[in-house]
C-alpha cells in the first residue's frame, strides 16, 4: 500500500474517531448535567392512572374471545400441581373447547401466601391490577385460606392438636370476612360486567381427627362468603369442600395442604360445569 | 506537538493495518444478528401471550413476588427482585412500556449487557499487543532509536488506542441500530426511559426519577461505556508494557475482567471488593437503577474508582516505558 493511501486512511480514521469521541464525551456531559441538577420538573413522568379502559361490556359467553384473569392465593397459582397448570389453565382449555373460541389468559396474578387483606389493598391501590380487572370478562379467584389457616398453621407446628386449635384456626373469621367483602365490592366496582367465579374453601385436615372440626368452621366461611357473592348476579361460588373429604389422599399433594393434579382437575371440572 | 500528531496518526494507521478492527466489525456482524433473532423470538412470544404490555408487566411482577414468597431463595437475591418489582410497578403506574421493541431499545439493551465483558474484550483485542507486539516483532528497537522522546511514543500509542475505543463503541452502537432496526424498526428515538432510581437497601426511592428521551439515554449510556472501556484500555496498555508476551497480557486482563463480573454476580459480602476496577465497569447500570453489586456503590464512586485505576495504570506504564531497559 502506498504512502499516500496510508495518509488518507490515517486522516479519515482520525477524523472519524475524533467525532465518535466527541459524541461519547457529550454523553458523559449529559450524565454530569443530570447528576448535578436532578430531575427538572418538566421531565418528571406524570401519573397517568392508566386512563385507557379496555372496556369489556360484553359477557364472556357472547364476546368474541374470553379474556380470563386469575387472582388470589396459591390455590389459583396452582401450587402442588406438578404440571404447573393449576385449575386456571385447565378452565381456560376447557372453555375454549366448549365455546369454540379463543381464551386469552390475561394473567395469573395469584401469589403464594396472599391474604384477603393484600388482595383488597391491591385492588384498591394498584392501577395495574385495576387495569387488568377492567380488561377481563371472566375472573376466577380464590382467597381466604391464608387468612384462616396461616397464623394457625404456623402456631400449630410442634403443638398438640386439639379442639382449642380449631377455634384458633377460625379465630379471625369475622375480620377475614370483612376483608373478603372489600375484595368482592372492589371487583364489582371495577368491572360489573365481568363474570366472577370464587373457589370455595375446603378442609385439608379432614383426615386428622383432631382437626375435623375445622370443616364446620370452613363451612361458616363458605356460607358467609356466599352471602356476600350472591348480592351480585354476575358472581358465582364453586364449592370444593366435598371433593376433599373422602379422598384427601387422592386429591391432595404431598404437602397435605394444596391439591395435586387430580385435585385441580376436579376443581376445574366443577367450574366448567357451571360456566 | 506536530510530531506527536504525526506519531499518533502513524499509530492509528499501524493499528488499522493490523486488521484488528476488521475482526471486531466481523464479530459484531455475527453476534448482533444472533441477539436480534433471540430478542425477536422473545418479542413474538410476548406478543402472542400478552398483546397488552401492561398485563405482561403485571404477570412479571406476580411471578417475581411468588419467588419472593419462597423461603428457599436467599435474602440477597430477594433484594434485587424487590427492587425490580418496585421499578416495574413504577413503569406501570406511569404507563411507560419499559421494553417497547425498537432498534434504539435493542441497542440500549445490547450496550448495557456488553459493557462488563464484551466491550472490554474488544478493547483488549485491539490494545493488548500495542507495546508487547513491538517487542515480539522486534520493531521496538527501531521505534526507540528514532530521535523521538520515549514518552511521546507511548503517548501516541495511548491516544491512538483511545480513539479506537471510541470507534469500537460507535461501531457497536451503529451496527446494533442498523441490524436490529431491520427487524424492530428504526424508530424509538423519543420513547421515554426512566432514569435516576435511587436504591437504598431493598427499596427504591422514586423521588428523583425522571424521564429522558431514549436518544439521550443512549448517548449517556455510550458515554459511560466509553469511560469504562477507557479504563480497561489504560490497564491493557500497562500490562502490554509490563509483560512481554501479548498472550500473557491479554489473558491476565481478561482474567481480571471476568473475575470482576463473577464477583459482581455473586453480590458478595466481601465489601472491599468494590475497590476492584472490574466490579465497577457497569456504569450505565446505575442509570436504569440496577442494584449495585455491592451495597453502597454509586455512580460517582465507581467513576472515581475507575479514574484512579486508569490514572495509576497510565502512570506505571509511562514510568516503566521511559525508565526501563528495553531488551528483546
Amino acid at each position: 500500500m502506498s504512502e499516500m493511501t496510508n495518509r488518507k486512511i490515517g486522516i479519515a480514521l482520525a477524523a472519524g474517531s475524533l467525532l465518535a469521541t466527541a459524541f461519547m464525551i457529550a454523553g458523559l456531559c449529559f450524565v454530569a448535567i443530570d447528576m448535578a441538577a436532578p430531575a427538572a420538573a418538566e421531565q418528571k413522568p406524570e401519573e397517568t392512572g392508566n386512563a385507557a379502559d379496555a372496556g369489556s361490556l360484553v359477557p364472556y359467553r357472547e364476546a368474541e374471545e374470553i379474556r380470563l384473569l386469575a387472582l388470589g392465593d396459591s390455590l389459583t397459582k396452582g401450587t402442588g400441581d406438578a404440571t404447573g397448570q393449576g385449575y386456571v389453565r385447565r378452565v381456560a382449555d376447557g372453555l375454549s373447547k366448549r365455546y369454540n373460541k379463543p381464551v386469552k389468559l390475561l394473567g395469573n396474578l395469584a401469589i403464594n401466601g396472599m391474604t384477603a387483606q393484600e388482595l383488597a389493598e391491591r385492588l384498591e391501590r394498584d392501577e395495574g391490577y385495576q387495569y387488568a380487572v377492567k380488561g377481563a370478562n371472566l375472573i376466577v379467584f380464590s382467597i381466604g385460606g391464608n387468612d384462616l389457616f396461616l397464623s394457625a398453621y404456623a402456631s400449630l407446628n410442634g403443638r398438640e392438636l386439639n379442639e382449642a386449635a380449631i377455634d384458633e384456626l377460625a379465630g379471625d373469621l369475622d375480620e377475614a370476612l370483612e376483608r373478603f367483602k372489600r375484595v368482592v365490592e372492589r371487583l364489582n366496582a371495577l368491572n360489573p360486567n365481568a363474570s366472577v367465579v370464587y373457589m370455595g374453601l375446603y378442609n385439608p385436615f379432614f383426615e386428622l381427627e383432631e382437626l375435623r372440626g375445622a370443616s364446620a368452621k370452613l363451612q361458616d366461611w363458605n356460607r358467609a362468603a356466599y352471602s356476600e357473592l350472591f348480592r351480585h348476579p354476575q358472581m358465582l361460588m364453586v364449592p370444593t369442600f366435598d371433593l376433599f373429604e373422602f379422598r384427601v389422599l387422592d386429591y391432595l399433594s404431598s404437602d397435605h395442604f394444596h391439591p395435586n393434579e387430580a385435585g385441580y382437575e376436579r376443581i376445574a371440572e366443577r367450574m366448567l360445569d357451571s360456566l | 506537538m506536530l510530531k506527536l500528531f504525526a506519531l499518533t496518526q502513524n499509530e492509528i494507521v499501524k493499528l488499522w493495518l493490523k486488521k484488528r478492527f476488521y475482526v471486531i466489525i466481523l464479530i459484531l456482524l455475527i453476534i448482533i444478528p444472533i441477539f436480534t433473532y433471540a430478542e425477536h423470538k422473545l418479542a413474538q412470544t410476548n406478543a402472542e401471550h400478552f398483546p397488552d404490555w401492561r398485563n405482561r408487566i403485571l404477570q412479571q411482577i406476580a411471578d417475581i413476588e411468588n419467588t419472593l414468597a419462597s423461603d428457599r431463595i436467599p435474602e440477597e437475591w430477594k433484594r434485587g427482585r424487590r427492587i425490580a418489582v418496585q421499578q416495574l410497578q413504577y413503569y406501570l403506574d406511569h404507563d411507560i412500556n419499559p421494553s417497547e421493541p425498537s432498534g434504539v431499545q435493542f441497542t440500549r439493551e445490547f450496550l448495557g449487557n456488553s459493557v462488563t465483558l464484551f466491550i472490554p474484550m474488544l478493547v483488549l483485542a485491539i490494545g493488548s499487543d500495542i507495546v508487547s507486539g513491538e517487542r515480539t516483532g522486534g520493531t521496538i528497537k527501531m521505534l526507540l532509536t528514532r530521535p523521538v522522546k520515549r514518552w511521546k511514543v507511548l503517548l501516541s500509542k495511548l491516544l491512538a488506542l483511545a480513539l479506537y475505543v471510541s470507534l469500537t463503541i460507535a461501531a457497536t452502537v451503529i451496527l446494533c441500530y442498523l441490524i436490529s432496526g431491520f427487524v424492530f424498526g428504526y424508530g424509538g428515538w423519543s420513547a421515554p426511559v426512566l432514569a435516576g432510581f435511587k436504591i437504598e437497601g431493598s427499596s427504591v426511592d422514586s423521588a428523583s426519577v425522571y424521564a429522558v428521551p431514549q436518544w439521550r439515554f443512549l448517548l449517556m449510556q455510550a458515554g459511560l461505556s466509553w469511560y469504562s472501556a477507557m479504563t480497561v484500555a489504560a490497564l491493557g496498555l500497562m500490562t502490554s508494557v509490563l509483560l512481554r508476551s501479548t498472550a500473557a497480557s491479554m489473558v491476565s486482563m481478561m482474567a481480571a475482567v471476568i473475575a470482576g463480573s463473577i464477583l459482581s454476580s455473586m453480590s458478595s459480602a466481601w465489601t472491599t471488593a468494590k475497590y476492584l476496577f472490574s466490579v465497577n465497569l457497569n456504569l450505565s447500570g446505575y442509570l436504569v437503577g440496577t442494584p449495585p453489586p455491592i451495597e453502597g456503590m454509586t455512580l460517582p464512586f465507581s467513576a472515581c474508582v475507575l479514574a484512579v485505576w486508569g490514572a495509576a495504570a497510565i502512570g506505571v506504564a509511562f514510568r516503566v516505558f521511559t525508565k526501563g531497559d528495553i531488551l528483546n
